[in-house]
């Protein structure tokens, strides 16, 4: 959601980790791998003798063998191909069962992972970044893992088979056709530098077009409104002119690669052809010798543009999997091991506290607050105050840059995420409605209550629409399913809170979609199934802070005002011109 | 209105296939010139084998030398000019597509101008975003057709009359059999993409299933739950995996069989031809030839057979793309081509009985939100409605110029991606003091000093990377910088908090002085602004007045717009605590500045004095930024 924040962001794996990580996964399964390359070798063997045999072929027909010879010759290219053929189709399911099995460890243990990420971390580098590793990244991993992979691996050993073929054809003939192929080397070194960059801007290109079109599409009755045809369409054309550059950057990277990857595959064929030429004149080769080296090397192209069409594949991916393994180091960065300490009570105790986010300028600035156990406090102040950063603070989400921030004795943001649920629960305004049903995204809370109890939780909230769900608790909320406004997610989020029943609740605005008759409604209901518990409200309705024992004014990262909702009224301060502006007055 | 800034031609959109051909006949020269190359490409990819053959029977097998140099020299010619013909073909093709794509784009964002508000009435926005994420790519590779497509017919009659001359048997088993194969193939091919259809489905409901955990991550930190959702997470992941075997059982015999079956095929024409070759029928060199033609005439044959098949996807997606360009603007009235008044005139909704008067400043109360921008809908004509304006039909009005003079402002309104700036200033070129005082009216300050850049910092599309309450303030500013004759805003304070709320009403009213405004609202701080207040009861006008009359004679308003604290459910003392605290703000209403310095400044001299106010009242600056800057999500201001 927010921008990528270099601060905050989630760290990428090295390319010695991305090594190991990956020797790990084969290891994991190291039989299966093994029986891959075999099949695929034996596959990539079978494919070779049918042009060595059209060579003897050649050589028996000019030395004037007869139909027979020639039948048992045929029969042998047949049998070989029916070989190749069930090989490679065994050597593509093992390897395709192979690349499901890592692919699924892959994903399995990056959710894991991004389960057990500390709620810190999750602030600071958001949860953007994480879905795209979750979705984008790991999709990218299994294409590889899939198709590219095994692609490039059948034609490596392809071409390995080639080579060693003509190799051991004759191995002068041999070293010409390397020979002929090192521009291909050169040239896709040159290009590989090149081309992940230019294939990625390609494709950002692409989305920033489609998302432009999508955007005046979906807009057209806002630009019909404000008249911003000439705009939108100035936009469009930006987009495809971006689009355009981008495509014929990567385009003449290719102009450049294709001609000489093309021009490659011949220098061999013709340097054995004049080679093989003086060698048969010296009767060192036979004719079919000759023959047989040209044709296999002609068949190098293939294998060869496999694995030149996949390289640039394999090198996004290989980013992909650096940085679907670079959540293994934010787990680690947040398992800061702190001394799990049992508070001793719920008192809630704030101690000149300073915070600061990522080496700004201070937000709090020197604050100092108790709250007693089932105290019900309201914070009020204008926009930018410091009321949600204290919300987070006394919630355990941040820790003060200065001063504590404690309950029963104990920091809260050191209390393990299980101990510090039964304590403190912080609901803001920033909601989520899982996929699922409406009991799947209660149950959350409470894995073991009942129908009635939810039931009962969701009335505690004024969530009375549930009644009129087509089926009740199982009504699916997921995308195609039924979609709950603002204020019945809200509902959705209190209705949780009361089924995990913490000792401290803070309400950060937590109401504030619901309209005004309902949210009263509601946080009435809500104090009465939470009494005794302590509830702090942050809100810019003053019904909240007219309903609550005490309130605190905060303003500029200072607390300014503490008291009673009439005390502060008739001192006549800044809470006082709020609660008359509120009405206003 | 709408320059035509991009697409010069008009497409053809009497069908699919006219659409295709019109995209063709844009750019003649060049898919002649990809029809030229793809065919000398194609052909070229058949001689190497001729060649090829010649030098082993001609140079190699009699041990001539100046013969062998000669056609080892004619292979290397034969790959430099193959491969600067497959480059120049592909550059020309890749220009075509690009030129296909783009202008598919070009026209259906110029017509999605065209049709306005009318587009979302008749099309959902997946469908058209679905143009420009996948058909217009189709259609693009469907074109591929003009050029190799073409080319490869060429080439399949070449390599037919060069058999023909080696042997009319092996020439007719070669001929027949590579279609034969391709025919046999391409539907297994098909297969192979339908079942990755499958699999990739549920790999995009396992992808979802990520998201969702990844955006309630919050929630399940701070609520439990986790182990539930890493379970449900595996077992679909292992559901996945099971169905990816199920996957890779099919396509590993579609893959093997695609390779295998031609390599087969291949083998047999050897065999065939070899056993000519040893009765004397052709030469050892014709044998290589053969088994070199046939192999390279899969390629001409496979490209020919999914060039058909990119043209009937390429057909399917234009499709899409005529049915959303024969659309039509909505005319609501008949010609709709009248004048509108000349001067400022009152716009009058007799549906509700609402009045906007010129230069003045109107509110509209109703319980339910929708009514009232119902309301304003049809006082901007976005719907058909009995709506006059100067005592003139509104929808007989030319619609450009009602767009130039009344503006409809609300809070779903579009935020389009571009720098602060560009966003505010719409659809005027950005004069830096009106974008400044645009931004001072619709309190929306912190929002340019909380972005790192101020107004050169980008906004995500819909404001992504913005607050709700700062999106709302953004809006606001738009929308008074538009300055509209009549200016029609929907909750426009729906989402801040109260001290913004009292300064926005006042900036807003002696930004808008001298210009007609109508808000709707339920907000006392708002209302007590306006000249005249409308409460509608179920969508007509059940009473007029000020706020105050309005406060003093009508319980149902009272009941609606009052913050008072009390309400029907008390029954003990609070009521009475609220009705006193209710009538000592009354009783303060004339010193209210005095008192807090909020909302002192009434009127439209007061704009100064309110902004004064408010900067005392959000306690400086320096809080707005650290927290706005740092969190990125403000959660102070409540999301839409």
């Amino acid at each position: 959601m927010s921008g990528p924040s270099a601060a905050g962001s989630l760290p990428v794996a090295e390319p010695s980790q991305v090594r190991r990580a990956a020797l790990r996964l084969i290891r994991l399964d190291a039989r299966a791998f093994a029986a891959v390359i075999a099949l695929n070798a034996l596959a990539a063997g079978a494919g070779l003798v049918g042009p060595w045999l059209l060579g003897r072929i050649v050589d028996a027909v000019k030395a004037g063998a007869g139909v027979g010879a020639v039948d048992r010759l045929a029969l042998v290219i047949l049998a070989c191909a029916l070989a190749q053929l069930l090989l490679s189709r065994y050597a593509s399911y093992l390897g395709h069962r192979f690349g499901e099995r890592t692919l699924a460890r892959v994903r399995e243990q990056f959710t894991e992972r991004a389960l057990a990420l500390p709620a810190s971390v999750i602030e600071r580098a958001g949860t953007g970044d994480l879905t795209t590793r979750g979705t984008t990244d790991v999709a990218a991993v299994g294409a590889t893992l899939r198709d590219a992979g095994p692609e490039v691996l059948i034609a490596a050993v392809q071409a390995a088979f080639i080579l060693g073929a003509v190799f051991t054809l004759d191995p002068l003939l041999g070293a010409c056709g390397v020979l002929g192929l090192l521009g291909i080397w050169f040239a896709a070194r040159w290009y590989l530098r090149r081309a992940v960059t230019a294939y990625l801007e390609e494709g950002a290109a692409n989305s920033a077009l489609a998302e432009q079109l999508a955007a005046t599409t979906t807009g057209a009755r806002t630009i019909e409104a404000l008249g911003l045809e000439r705009r939108r369409l100035e936009a469009c054309r930006r987009a495809v002119e971006e689009c355009r550059r981008t495509r014929t950057r990567t385009l003449f990277l290719r102009s450049l690669l294709f001609p000489i990857v093309d021009v490659s595959y011949v220098i061999p064929v013709a340097g054995v052809l004049l080679i093989g030429g003086v060698m048969t004149q010296g009767g060192a080769v036979t004719l079919g010798t000759v023959v047989a080296s040209a044709l296999y090397l002609r068949q190098l192209s293939h294998p060869l543009d496999t694995v030149l069409f996949h390289l640039e594949n394999l090198q996004s991916s290989g980013a992909s999997f650096a940085r679907v393994e670079g959540l293994a180091l934010a787990s680690r960065q947040g398992a800061a091991g702190a001394a799990p300490s049992v508070p001793a009570s719920d008192r809630l105790e704030v101690a000149g506290a300073h915070y600061a986010y990522d080496g700004g300028p201070d937000v709090l600035r020197g604050v100092d607050l108790t709250v007693q156990p089932g105290e019900r406090l309201a914070i009020v102040g204008p926009s930018g105050a410091g009321k949600t950063t204290l919300g987070r603070l006394l919630a355990g989400v941040d820790r003060p840059r200065a001063g504590t921030v404690t309950v029963g004795g104990v920091p809260v943001a050191g209390l393990d995420p299980d101990r510090l649920r039964e304590r403190v629960i912080l609901v803001t305004q920033e909601h989520h409605v899982f996929l699922g049903t409406v009991r799947d995204n209660l149950r959350i809370a409470a894995p073991s209550a009942t129908d009635a109890d939810l039931r009962a939780a969701l009335t505690a909230v004024g969530a009375d629409w549930i009644g009129d769900l087509p089926d009740g608790l199982d009504t699916d909320l997921g995308p195609g399913g039924h979609r709950l406004d603002g204020a019945q997610t809200q509902q959705v989020a209190l209705a949780r809170v009361v089924l995990a029943d913490p000792h401290t609740l803070i309400l950060d605005e937590a109401t504030a979609l619901l309209d005004p008759g309902t949210a009263r409604h509601t946080e009435r209901a809500l104090a009465a199934v939470l009494a005794g518990r302590t509830v702090i409200a942050i809100a810019h309705r003053l019904q909240t802070a007219h309903d609550a024992d005490r309130v605190a004014v905060m303003q500029d990262g200072r607390l300014t005002e503490l008291g009673t909702h009439h005390d502060l009224v008739a001192e006549g301060g800044t809470y006082a011109a709020l609660w008359h502006s509120w009405h206003g007055d | 209105m709408t320059e035509r800034i991009m697409a010069p031609e008009t497409p053809d959109c009497r069908s699919a296939g006219r659409y295709l051909w019109w995209l063709v006949t844009s750019q003649r020269g060049r898919i002649a010139l990809g029809a030229i190359l793809g065919s000398a490409w194609m052909v070229g990819l058949t001689l190497p084998p001729y060649v090829l053959s010649r030098a082993i029977d001609d140079g190699l097998t009699p041990g001539r030398w100046d013969a062998l140099a000669g056609w080892v020299g004619a292979v290397v010619a034969l790959g430099v000019l193959n491969a600067w013909l497959a480059i120049m073909r592909h550059r020309t093709m890749t220009r075509v597509r690009m030129d296909a794509a783009f202008r598919t784009v070009q026209v259906v964002a110029l017509h999605a101008t065209r049709l306005g508000a009318t587009l979302s009435r008749k099309v959902t926005a997946g469908e058209v975003v679905t143009i420009g994420s996948g058909d217009a790519g189709v259609i693009a590779q469907a074109l591929t057709i003009t050029g190799p497509g073409v080319g490869s017919v060429l080439a399949y009659v070449i390599v037919a009359a060069l058999l023909l001359a080696v042997s009319p048997l092996l020439a007719a088993v070669v001929l027949l059999g590579v279609p034969l194969l391709a025919v046999l193939l391409g539907p297994l091919m098909g297969r192979l993409s339908g079942a990755e259809t499958a699999y990739r489905a549920r790999q995009g409901e396992l992808a979802a299933r990520f998201g969702d955990i990844a955006a309630g991550l919050r929630v399940l930190n701070g609520i439990g739950g986790k182990e539930v959702y890493a379970d449900r997470y595996r077992r679909g992941s292992r559901e996945l995996q099971e169905q990816g075997y199920r996957v890779g059982a099919v396509t590993s015999w579609i893959q093997a069989l695609g390779v295998g079956l031609p390599t087969l095929f291949l083998g047999a024409v050897t065999w065939l031809a070899a056993r000519m070759a040893a009765q004397g029928d052709i030469t050892a060199g014709e044998l290589v030839a053969v088994y070199g033609y046939a192999a390279v005439l899969v390629l001409p044959v496979t490209f020919f057979i999914e060039g058909s098949y990119g043209l009937s996807r390429g057909l399917v997606a234009a499709r899409r793309v005529v049915r959303l360009l024969t659309l039509e603007p909505d005319v609501t009235g008949g010609d709709a081509r009248l004048d509108p008044p000349a001067s400022p005139s009152v716009l009058r909704d007799p549906g509700s009985g609402v009045e906007i008067a010129p230069g003045e400043l109107t509110a509209l109360v109703s319980a339910r939100p929708g009514e009232s921008a119902a309301v304003l809908d049809r006082l901007g004509g976005f719907t058909g409605s009995d709506v006059t304006w100067g005592g003139l039909r509104l929808g007989d009005i030319d619609r450009a110029r009602v767009r130039e003079r009344i503006l409809v402002a609300e809070n779903e309104a579009d935020l389009f991606a571009g720098s602060l700036r560009d966003v505010i200033a719409g659809s005027v070129d950005p004069d830096e003091e009106a974008v400044e005082r645009a931004v001072h009216a619709a309190m929306a300050e912190d929002v340019v000093r909380g972005l790192p850049d101020g107004l050169d910092s980008p906004v995500d599309a819909q404001g992504r990377n913005l607050s709700g309450g700062q999106r709302q303030r953004v809006r606001l500013a738009r929308a008074l910088l538009a300055d509209p004759e009549i200016l029609l805003a929907a909750e426009p304070t729906s989402a801040v908090d109260a001290h913004t709320e009292a300064t926005i009403a006042t900036r807003l009213r002696a930004a808008r002085a001298g210009r007609a405004t109508a808000v709707t609202t339920t907000s006392p701080l708002v209302l007590d602004q306006a000249d005249t207040v409308y409460y509608l009861v179920d969508g007509s006008v059940a009473a007029t007045g000020s706020h105050r009359d309005l406060l003093r004679d009508h319980p149902g308003y009272r009941l609606l717009v009052s913050r008072d604290t009390h309400d029907p459910e008390d029954s003990d003392g609070t009521g009475g605590d609220g009705g006193a605290g209710g009538a000592g703000g009354a009783g303060g209403a004339d010193d209210v500045g005095g008192a807090g310095g909020f909302g002192g400044a009434r009127g439209v001299g007061g704009a100064d004095g309110g902004a004064g106010a408010g900067a005392d009242g959000t306690g400086g600056t320096e809080g707005v930024d650290g927290e706005a800057g740092a969190t990125g999500a403000r959660p102070e201001e409540v999301v839409r």
